[in-house]
């Protein structure tokens, strides 16, 4: 009993961070219609900036967080968006779906020439020791990633449903051309999306490469586990996308131990397919229906 | 002393892609009156309100509110001058609560502007909305949405409001009560221009009457000048009583 709540605790911790970044995932579909398959390269990049600040500029941890979250946020949020998906999104969203590959290699390759294809470590937020509670063990390190990711979606919930500015990004999202109709600023609503994406991932990238060292080519699962959490969920749901992140780490975390850590990878991709044919919209989603 | 007409189109040439829909539109909406525009399928109808909220490009020509000139201006700064646009279908936020939607009515409101205020006033129009403020809007029946939106239009006290097709999907009854609102918002000094696909019956309801055909205004009159007119009975009002039999 007191196993099966460890694992528990500990795969809602990484499910917690599936879930920022299917959020941020789903946030962009809503808004934009972006299929950003660079996704998982994007949790991927914000360590190495952090890496990169504190091994070439010598600064200390926090200060190093700061300054690549800062730049996560205007390259992956600002830049991506004016760079790539204005340009792209014009000719329709396959033609941006294949551009957010290309930059998903670009990225990849270009940090393995920067800083080589080791896995580096990366300084973690919590002591790594365990602690107590009712009999059962529970790692420092998973319930502080646990809190932050509750604390993060919360934020975002507040800030998206009781702030006048968030509910205008709901209704862009909704139905961007009574949006524009009602005079909300659409394009600057889009933006903010992109930087709220820029954020929660540079929140997941600092809290799971401890976990699984900096390693160039930590995107490509990721981002995989963001899309399958996203669409297990519900594309078009923030909620979905939660639910999606949670289910997916939990998963995970028991195929682990109960089934064998060599058929553990498929096993997200099992339950993909399993909602895909028997619930296209996700266990949250709602059937959509767009005009053209 | 302010023109007789609020809108006013002069040549407008507008379409979509290489097609051209509007051929050199012009016409004017008189001030403080319900104005209908009547015409076939494909005529301009909700072209010509695209164009004049900004919504489609003016390729040529030019629009004027109240004698000042707005052509492809961003449908924010035309809120921001008094004009409103209620369009066809089905356009609430179903996901935000009823009042949320309402609040987003106010979404270009100049710095300044006491939203709060305003909220109850449009309430205080529409008890039905007030009674289910915290529901999504999505509960709302399909009259209500429409109730919803055209309240939501409201909010910034617009002087002119622009409403394509209010009358799809509702049922006689409702209709009846839609007619009455329009009235209503024209004794509160809001001219109304409105597009009908149930052309008998709006223009019944009107002032004015504009035909369109083709892009260009073919008839500008008082409606029951055009409702009386046998080419138009025969071209758009289906020469019976037929259309305006349908529900």
């Amino acid at each position: 009993m007191a196993d099966l709540l460890q694992l528990l605790v500990a795969g809602l911790a990484t499910g917690g961070i599936y879930a920022l970044v299917a959020i941020g995932f789903t946030l962009l579909w809503q808004t934009s219609q972006t299929i950003n398959f660079a996704q998982g390269e994007f949790v991927m990049l914000p360590a190495f900036f952090v890496l990169i600040g504190m091994g070439y500029f010598g600064l200390s941890f926090w200060p190093a967080v700061a300054l690549g979250g800062a730049l996560s946020v205007v390259l992956l949020g600002l830049v991506f968006k004016k760079l790539m998906v204005e340009p792209m999104i014009r000719h329709g969203v396959l033609p941006l779906v294949i551009a957010t590959i290309g930059l998903a290699i670009l990225m990849k390759e270009a940090v393995r020439q920067f800083y080589g294809a080791d896995a580096w470590p990366f300084p973690v937020l919590a002591a790594t020791t365990d602690v107590t509670v009712f009999g059962a063990v529970f790692a420092v390190q998973s319930l502080v990633i646990l809190a932050i990711c509750v604390a993060v979606v919360v934020a975002l919930q507040l800030f998206l449903g009781g702030t006048r500015t968030g509910r205008c990004m709901q209704a862009t999202a909704q139905n961007p051309t009574v949006a524009r109709l009602l005079g909300i600023r659409v394009e600057r609503m889009i933006l903010y999306t992109f930087l709220i994406n820029g954020a929660l991932v540079t929140v997941a990238s600092i809290l799971i490469t401890p976990i699984y060292l900096a390693k160039f080519t930590n995107g490509e699962w990721l981002g995989l586990y963001a899309f399958i959490a996203a669409i297990i969920g519900g594309f078009n749901q923030v909620r979905g996308a939660i639910a999606g992140g949670l289910l997916l780490g939990v998963v995970d975390n028991f195929a682990a131990v109960y089934l064998s850590s060599q058929y553990r990878t498929a096993i997200p991709l099992l339950i993909l397919i399993v909602v895909v044919l028997f619930r296209p919209q996700g266990l949250l989603g709602r059937i959509e229906e767009r005009t053209v | 002393m302010a023109a007789p007409d609020i809108l006013r189109f002069e040549d407008v040439v507008a379409g979509y892609g290489k097609q051209t829909i509007l051929h050199g539109l012009s016409f004017n909406v008189l001030r403080g009156a319900i104005t209908t525009i009547i015409g076939p399928n494909g005529a301009g109808k909700s072209t010509a309100f695209k164009a004049s909220f900004g919504m489609l490009p003016v390729r040529a020509g030019r629009i004027f509110f109240d004698d000042r000139e707005i052509t492809n201006r961003a449908p924010r700064e035309l809120i921001a001058e008094g004009i409103c646009y209620v369009p066809q279908g089905r356009n609430i936020f179903s996901e935000l609560s009823v009042l949320h939607n309402l609040e987003l009515g106010g979404a270009a409101a100049p710095e300044g502007f006491h939203l709060k205020p305003r909220l109850q006033a449009v309430m205080e129009r529409f008890p039905v909305l007030r009674r289910k403020a915290k529901h999504q809007a999505s509960t709302l029946s399909g009259g209500e949405q429409k109730m919803l939106e055209i309240a939501r239009g409201l909010m910034l006290e617009p002087r002119l409001m622009l409403i394509d097709e209010p009358s799809i999907g509702l049922s006689p009854i409702l209709v009846e009560e839609l007619f009455d609102l329009l009235r209503e918002l024209r004794e509160r000094g809001i001219t109304v221009l409105m597009i009908e696909q149930n052309a008998k019956r709006a223009l019944e309801n009107s002032d004015h009457g504009i035909v369109l055909e083709l892009g260009r205004a073919r008839i500008q009159d008082h409606a029951a000048t055009i409702l009386a007119d046998p080419r138009v009975g025969q071209l758009f009002l289906g020469g019976t009583s037929s259309i305006s039999g349908r529900a």
